[in-house]
């Protein structure tokens, strides 16, 4: 936990400055789950805003404050799918469709210096993020919570909601299918 | 030589992608206005909440009013005078039967 219980009961019962020390206190970690489970940069903040704010707003429905943690990763796990189906919806092609790639190429072309390890960076998370692409959002969100953010089966136990052993089926799944795809990229 | 299967090699380079992925996508530092601007979204969506409930309110009220009008409009016209009649049951018979004696009396004198 990064905050005490008593920040949170403080916050659940209305008290907004508690709620403010809550959302500085997760931001960072949130804000960094959500540009992996995600892929897109520019739009992090706004879906971590998305998060706070129906963190805010469901307070009070937390049982209490010793489920807080999986109870903000289920939120972000939920913001992050409604962002991913969203944007599944409209792929019209525009500058933020582009690939990261394109787009540092674009940058670089304007002028913008991208050093190599940048650039080596950007191919990784293009890589993950094509292979990711491939399949479903629930797939996508599972592993990445799993392999990328590290969490337990316990701990995805209490975000999910569903027991372990059904966990350990669609993670075994999930990652077959992946593997799939990356077998089928000759990679 | 120990030959390792090609699922098992595959499983090793997609963890191996992970962990680049992970050291690639490091936690981002949010931009200054993160918190005013979250701020200015939960005012917002308290605002709207308040305006729903307040329309709602609004639309009960118009509702209950129009309600009223429409009672007030029909009530008198589906009121109706009472069915039983403020005279006895002797006075009703003594009514409807009021010849019969006469008639009696008539066809005793033919006979």
């Amino acid at each position: 936990m990064l905050v005490d219980f008593g920040l949170i009961e403080r916050a659940r019962s209305g008290d907004d400055s508690a709620f403010s020390q809550v959302v500085q206190a997760y931001r960072k970690r949130i804000l960094g789950t959500i540009a992996r489970l995600i892929g897109r940069p520019e739009d992090v903040e706004d879906v971590g805003q998305e998060v706070f704010l129906r963190l805010y707003y469901s307070l009070e429905q937390l049982r209490t404050a010793e489920v807080f943690e999986p109870w903000l990763y289920r939120l972000t796990v939920n913001a992050a799918y409604d962002y991913l189906r969203r944007q599944r919806r409209r792929r019209e092609s525009r500058m933020s469709d582009l690939s990261e790639q394109q787009v540092m190429m674009a940058d670089a072309a304007a002028g913008g210096k991208v050093n190599e390890e940048e650039r080596r960076r950007g191919k990784v998370r293009e890589k993950v993020q094509a292979l990711l692409g491939k399949v479903s959002d629930e797939d996508r969100i599972l592993l990445t919570l799993k392999e990328v953010e590290g969490l337990s089966l316990k701990e995805l136990e209490k975000i999910y909601g569903v027991n372990e052993n059904a966990l350990k089926v669609r993670l075994f799944r999930a990652r077959q299918r992946v593997l799939k795809a990356h077998e089928a990229e000759g990679t | 030589m120990d030959r390792m299967p090609e699922g098992s090699r595959m499983d090793d380079k997609l963890d191996a992608l992970w962990a680049e992925y992970r050291a690639a996508c490091p936690d981002p530092e949010a931009s200054a206005n993160f918190m005013p601007v979250l701020w200015t979204k939960i005012e917002r969506r308290r605002t709207e909440t308040t305006s729903v409930f307040r329309h709602m309110a609004q639309a009960w009220v118009m509702a209950a009013l129009a309600l009223t009008l429409i009672i007030a409009v029909l009530l008198p016209r589906l009121h109706k005078p009472p069915i039983y009649s403020a005279t006895t049951y002797v006075e009703v018979l003594d009514d409807a039967h009021s010849n019969d004696a006469l008639d009696l009396l008539a066809g005793g004198d033919a006979q």
